[in-house]
């Protein structure tokens, strides 16, 4: 019998945060900076409200109650954990990716290209200097995503050769359970919504160059 | 130039007649070294005028990479006045002014043997290929074109054509930059 494990913002924002770091690669490779720039905004508003999620919204997705510290870690690998969503390891890994590509963000938030053709919204906040460095940067960052990228899907593999599937539940929201173990505890719709209003209340901010300090 | 050729060719002259052979008898010795001198003399300037042709290059590409980092902190600096609330008219005119004059020196910066098998360069060697020569030299005009269009509007004080006009000099930089440079990180 399979229970609830990950509600539905949880995947979407999953789901499409991998959609749009395809086509943020691919945009900028074929010099689509405009729509790159777009995308680098659309995840702005993802993690703004993952952020959100991760108070308000379902015991899985809440920070709280998955991310663990040394301890918990260690007791993870005892086989000392019992429980749904994230287990404490894994926390580390989400953590790890959402706080890479929430750097990402934000160098490329203040970035202008080589040219000066294209700006992040915000690059009027910091000097022509900071902005190119900045650029730098968001190149090589990437990197770093790329390698979080394996290693989170190599993890997925790896459980998948133990025998625990992974991708399954991203997709239904669904597992089976181990015996005596509670299934996610769902949040409430509206919460969803005022989070998802807020992130893109911010987002459209931040595109406005974050008045009244970037004018 | 000669001069110069003549000046490098002398030692190497002497360095030829040195190394003639010593054993040679003293009638023909005369002739062996004006004739190793000569032949010093031919290496030495077909030398030279590799060695200085691969210096005027670099030359050449060091005066194009500047010249391109100077237009796109031109258009940079251009850009913080525009889509600011207050915009400095003097600092558009000034980089206007530099990137019109930046843009007609532009015409020399891609002679053939500048590519990327001379020196680390970002301008791909499509540039110099016979189907694409005319496609480039165009690009190259509507750029030159574009900005003096630009440096014109920045005279004038019309925000809309200024705007207008530094739209279309960013376009014909894009137009050629997304065929004919390299993506380089550096």
């Amino acid at each position: 019998m399979k229970k609830p494990v990950w509600d539905l913002p949880i995947r979407l924002v999953h789901w499409l945060l991998a959609a749009l770091i395809l086509f943020s690669w691919w945009s900028v490779r074929t010099h689509h900076t405009d729509w790159h720039i777009w995308s680098g905004c659309a995840i702005l508003a993802l993690l703004i409200f993952r952020l959100l999620w991760g108070f308000a919204g379902s015991s899985t997705a809440r920070f709280a109650t998955f991310v663990r510290g040394p301890r918990g870690v260690a007791d993870y690998f005892r086989g000392r954990w019992t429980g749904v969503g994230h287990n404490p390891l894994g926390a580390l890994s989400v953590i790890a990716l959402l706080g890479a590509v929430a750097i990402q963000v934000g160098l490329g938030l203040v970035a202008e290209d080589e040219d000066g053709l294209y700006t992040g919204p915000l690059y009027r906040l910091v000097s022509i200097d900071t902005s190119d460095r900045a650029r730098d940067l968001h190149e090589n960052w990437f990197k770093v995503i790329l390698a979080l990228i394996a290693l989170h899907v190599v993890a997925i593999l790896y459980y998948r050769l133990r025998g625990r599937g992974l991708l399954g539940p991203m997709i239904t929201g669904k597992a089976v359970l181990d015996p005596g173990t509670e299934p996610m505890q769902p949040g409430k719709w509206w919460a969803a919504l005022i989070c998802l209003a807020v992130a893109i209340g911010i987002t459209r901010w931040v595109i406005a160059g974050a008045p009244p300090f970037g004018s | 130039m000669r001069s110069l050729l003549f000046a490098l060719a002398v030692p190497f002259a002497f360095l030829g007649a040195c190394g003639g052979p010593e054993t040679s008898q003293a009638n023909n010795a005369q002739a062996n070294i004006s004739e190793d001198s000569r032949v010093a003399d031919n290496a030495v300037a077909s030398n030279l005028q590799l060695r200085l042709s691969m210096g005027d290059a670099a030359k050449v590409m060091h005066a194009r990479h500047e010249g391109m980092e100077a237009i796109g902190k031109a258009t940079k600096a251009i850009n913080r006045e525009l889509k600011g609330s207050s915009p400095d008219l003097g600092v558009v005119r000034s980089s206007a002014a530099q990137m019109a004059s930046l843009a007609r020196a532009s015409s020399g910066w891609f002679p053939a043997g500048t590519g990327p098998e001379v020196g680390k360069t970002g301008a791909k060697p499509d540039i110099w290929s016979p189907q694409n020569k005319a496609d480039f030299a165009a690009k190259l005009r509507n750029f030159q074109g574009a900005a003096q269009a630009f440096n014109a509007a920045a005279k004038g004080g019309d925000a809309g054509a200024i705007n207008a006009r530094f739209a279309d000099l960013g376009g014909t930089c894009k137009a050629c930059h997304d065929k004919y440079r390299m993506d380089m990180h550096h």
